[in-house]
């Protein structure tokens, strides 16, 4: 259940950016999640729901796209996508390996409303 | 209005740990973050390992639990100074706890610092919280299959320990299985095979510990 602590940074990111560009209402937040972060979509969800009460994003979806894993071979040098488990370089089959996307969880886009805006209908 | 933001959600944390080795690499200690589950061998390891670290050589430790301070009581003898921390229902620890720890140790007065994490496969993987080293335990009564069912911790391990070797023969528990599964998620980290109760393999284990520390920027 890191996905609390997750939900949390998210948050401060969000309701920063919203204040930033004089929002007063969050509609949805688009997110990605790398394979190595094992975030559970629907715990992240459950855990913004409780999260976003009573602030700016209350009520707010979640857009949540998967980045998959990338590693560097740090024996040759070889580039490639890997699998949760299965790190090894296809080349020269060592797994000591730098993992170089996939291992990160982005906060992409806010789309929010200013107060002037008209809600959707 | 869409707000295009790209920011990394973890950078809050990753800044904090960042911090915290600072403030670590200035004390010129060494810190080890132990990861594994619950009942793998963390605090015997520690025990057994921190009085054969040398003379004159002195070692703290933050320890995470969600309750009860039975491991700082458990490590009072054996470390130069030990902090609790209990997380409540945190799953692993937070930089920010660690930075909290750190306030509370003489920083200066130590040569390591081991970060003992809630024992938790997944959780603790995650997070940055301003470790020179990662070391994983598994032990030999939790299976021969765990490398291969939570390889996101053993691929971000330094140094990996299998623990409670002495049980091997009486548990169904090949090494050649670990071994195979390990081929696939991290060949660069050195398996320690050790038993903290026997004592076997803790020796290995410290001489790694010094060699970490003997390639500390000075």
């Amino acid at each position: 259940m890191h996905e609390m602590s997750i939900a949390t940074g998210m948050l401060q990111g969000v309701l920063k950016a919203a204040a930033e560009h004089g929002a007063t209402r969050v509609e949805e937040v688009e997110v990605e999640l790398g394979a190595m972060r094992l975030i559970v979509p629907e715990a992240l969800e459950m855990a913004w729901e409780v999260l976003v009460e009573g602030t700016p994003a209350a009520g707010s979806r979640l857009k949540m796209t998967e980045v998959p894993i990338r590693a560097k071979c740090r024996e040759c040098g070889r580039t490639y996508e890997a699998e949760v488990g299965s790190f090894a370089c296809p080349t020269c089959g060592q797994a000591d390996v730098e993992i170089v996307a996939g291992d990160d969880i982005i906060l992409k886009s806010v789309i929010c409303r200013t107060g002037e805006e008209a809600p959707e209908p | 209005m869409k707000i295009n933001v790209v920011r990394s959600v973890l950078d809050a944390s990753d800044a904090l740990a960042a911090e915290n080795r600072r403030r670590m690499d200035e004390a010129r200690l060494l810190c080890v973050n132990l990861l594994s589950a619950p009942g793998s061998g963390k605090t015997t390891l520690l025990e057994k390992s921190l009085p054969a670290l040398g003379e004159g050589i002195r070692a703290g430790v933050l320890v995470g639990d969600l309750q009860t301070t039975r491991d700082a009581e458990r490590l009072a003898g054996a470390a130069a100074q030990v902090t609790q921390i209990n997380t409540g229902r945190g799953c692993h620890l937070s930089p920010a706890q660690v930075a909290q720890g750190l306030s509370g140790l003489d920083l200066a007065d130590l040569d390591y610092l081991f970060i003992e994490n809630v024992g938790n496969m997944v959780c603790p993987a995650a997070f940055d919280l301003g470790e020179h080293r990662r070391a994983v335990l598994l032990s030999v009564p939790e299976g021969d299959d765990k490398v291969a069912k939570y390889p996101t911790l053993f691929q971000k391990a330094d140094v990996i320990l299998l623990t409670k070797v002495d049980l091997v023969g009486v548990l169904d528990y090949r090494f050649d299985r670990v071994r195979d599964d390990l081929a696939k998620v991290n060949t660069a980290a050195p398996v320690i095979r050790c038993s903290p109760k026997t004592g076997d393999g803790v020796a290995e284990w410290v001489a790694w510990l010094r060699e970490q520390r003997a390639a500390m920027p000075r």
